[in-house]
């Protein structure tokens, strides 16, 4: 990521082609990245237009049904209230990718904020905010947030902000070590002699050159994020009935297994799927960004 | 290697310390009272219990007292078993737990070990894609949906291992270990297959295959050593994780463990549990990376200059 600019320009020049160009290129010829690409897009479209498209609504109960295996009425089978697994499974998915995406926003911002300020201003300021992170670290950051949820109650707020509060370290030390790795080229010493304050200097100038670390991270927070709430849930600590995320409908399958294994087989299978998405589409946003960080 | 032991220890109080005071007050900012139950306990009683767990004094005594105990080892009495302390409960459950993560790990390392092992020197055959597959679906599934599949199958179709308990029946400390080794496994093999890659690489290896000496020699002698480093420092916070996998799993597989208290605790909204369990938990944590920091510099004497000439 060192001379982004550099070579931007060059392969302009020669080829035509841009930096971000060439990455889309790789990554469109990856095939795991872009079906995991095309699972995840499927699971966000279902799950925003789940009120119109779902098959039956949420509460509706039919207690003479009661548990059913998966049928032509009801294709994932319904629960001990004879209620419709899929549509409980398309709510369920709102609530997981809702809190995966918000939390994991609430951890990018801290981090990249914090690892930019650090690494930017070195000296002091840097080993005091990385003596925060690295103390932060040794803590028992699950056990926290139940603690968190224990406390407060288990809002959806909390969550989303307990879940982001534990997320952001990581993010901290890579952009700390991507700015540091920049933060001595020209194009900053440049910025700083023409007298632009040291934020405006992080957020203009550093930022946007450790987006590509950024992204790659960001898409692998999000399926740890979508764990640890399902984690939560599954304890009985995160989402509250009547909601429920795929968390709570596994914990839910997993009492009943024994007479009605699909509901635990299709929501585990849903979660599973989706982490699987997100980690491939992760791993190839990684090798086409920075192509020197290869596989192994 | 004393000096980094010593501060690193040093390092170490100031976490633990933070952790208990951090905690002890957020348990006493939580709204509500420990004895609000359900039945509303008569005033009479409330004040008797209050006096007995000293609730009635101001809040600095009770933690300068809290913290007081706590260097003595005395974690206090549970709010919600009257007749057990929290160190009774620890004692009960602090077994099942270090001997669930000893037998997971175990399983962890000797199936990731050798799958990562294979991988790199096979690298890019059919015995590097399976492993490598098996462990990106090992990554994938969470322990909550894989314990309770594998008791599933094992358990319950096809009987061939008890579904619940630990040390009761024959054989029913496996599944629980395999449930919560799994994810490490397929972590290690990921890690010791990156690692051994690397250091295949390196010219020392080369000049140990140009010296004609046999392959076993140079991946057991020369290669294993650089190649596990990263799997060693993967284990320290790998600790943390398996406590909190170990929550899930004690649940699934009702095992009396620490995990299970714990979540029980938090049920309840047995305070003085949840505050000696955090506290414990961190020292568990604490040490355990403490543990693998030393092992670190043991395998490799760089590492410890890296440290010393700070980051």
């Amino acid at each position: 990521m060192s001379n982004i600019s550099t070579e931007n320009s060059l392969q302009k020049f020669e080829k035509g082609t841009s930096l971000t160009r060439d990455a889309i290129a790789r990554l469109f010829k990856n095939k795991m990245a872009m079906a995991g690409l095309f699972v995840l897009l499927f699971m966000v479209a279902i799950s925003l237009f789940t009120p119109w498209i779902a098959p039956y609504s949420y509460e509706e109960q039919n207690l003479d049904l009661g548990a059913s295996a998966p049928s032509a009425a009801h294709w994932l089978g319904t629960d001990t209230l004879g209620r419709d697994q899929l549509t409980r499974i398309m709510y369920g998915s709102r609530i997981s990718l809702m809190v995966g995406f918000i939390a994991t926003a609430v951890a990018l911002t801290i981090g990249v904020l914090w690892g930019a300020i650090a690494g930017y201003l070195g000296g002091r300021v840097d080993a005091v905010m990385m003596r925060i992170v690295d103390a932060l670290y040794a803590l028992p950051f699950t056990i926290f947030i139940i603690l968190l949820t224990v406390i407060f109650g288990s809002s959806m707020l909390l969550l989303f902000l307990a879940i982001g509060a534990v997320e952001w370290l990581t993010m901290a030390r890579i952009v700390r070590g991507q700015v540091i790795s920049i933060k001595r080229q020209e194009f900053v010493e440049a910025a700083v002699s023409m007298g632009l304050s040291p934020w405006r200097i992080i957020s203009r100038h550093l930022i946007p050159n450790v987006l590509g670390p950024v992204i790659v991270y960001t898409t692998l927070t999000i399926p740890s994020v979508i764990l640890l709430e399902s984690f939560l849930s599954f304890l009985g600590l995160g989402i509250q009935p009547p909601a429920s995320s795929w968390g709570s409908l596994i914990s839910g399958g997993v009492e009943t297994m024994e007479e009605y294994p699909w509901l635990l087989i299709f929501p585990g299978l849903v979660l599973t799927v989706t982490l699987f998405s997100l980690n491939f589409l992760g791993d190839g946003l990684r090798d086409a960004l920075d192509p020197r960080a290869s596989k192994d | 290697m004393l000096r980094f032991t010593f501060f690193r220890l040093l390092q170490a109080i100031p976490v633990l310390f933070l952790v208990a005071t951090v905690t002890f007050f957020m348990i006493h900012a939580a709204p509500g009272g420990p004895f609000d139950a359900e039945r509303a306990v008569p005033p009479e009683v409330l004040k008797h219990l209050n006096q007995r767990y000293h609730l009635d004094d101001p809040l600095w005594k009770q933690y300068f007292d809290y913290m007081g105990n706590l260097l003595q080892g005395d974690f206090g009495p549970s709010f919600k078993y009257p007749t057990h302390t929290v160190n009774d409960l620890i004692a009960a459950g602090f077994p099942a737990t270090i001997e669930l993560s000893f037998y997971a790990i175990l399983f962890a390392l000797l199936v990731g070990l050798p799958a990562g092992i294979i991988a790199a020197l096979k690298r890019n055959t059919l015995q590097d894609y399976l492993p490598m597959s098996a462990a990106m679906i090992g990554i994938c599934m969470p322990t909550f949906v894989l314990g309770p599949i594998l008791l599933l199958i094992f358990g319950i179709w096809l009987g061939w291992l008890p579904v619940a308990g630990w040390g009761q029946i024959a054989g029913d400390k496996i599944l629980p270990s395999i449930t919560l080794g799994s994810v490490y496994a397929a972590y290690i093999a990921r890690i010791s297959r990156g690692g051994m890659l690397e250091v295949l690489s390196q010219d020392y290896i080369r000049t140990a295959k140009a010296k004609g000496l046999h392959a076993t020699r140079i991946i057991f002698v020369h290669a294993l050593r650089g190649g596990i480093t990263p799997v060693v420092s993967f284990l320290g916070p790998a600790i943390a994780g398996l406590l909190a996998g170990s929550f899930v799993v004690e649940s699934i597989f009702q095992i009396p463990g620490l995990g299970r208290f714990y979540v029980m605790a938090a049920f309840n909204r047995d305070y003085t549990m949840i505050l000696g369990l955090t506290i414990f938990f961190a020292f568990l944590i604490v040490l355990f990376n403490l543990l693998a920091d030393i092992l670190l510099v043991w395998l490799n004497p760089r590492v410890r200059q890296n440290l010393a000439g700070g980051r």
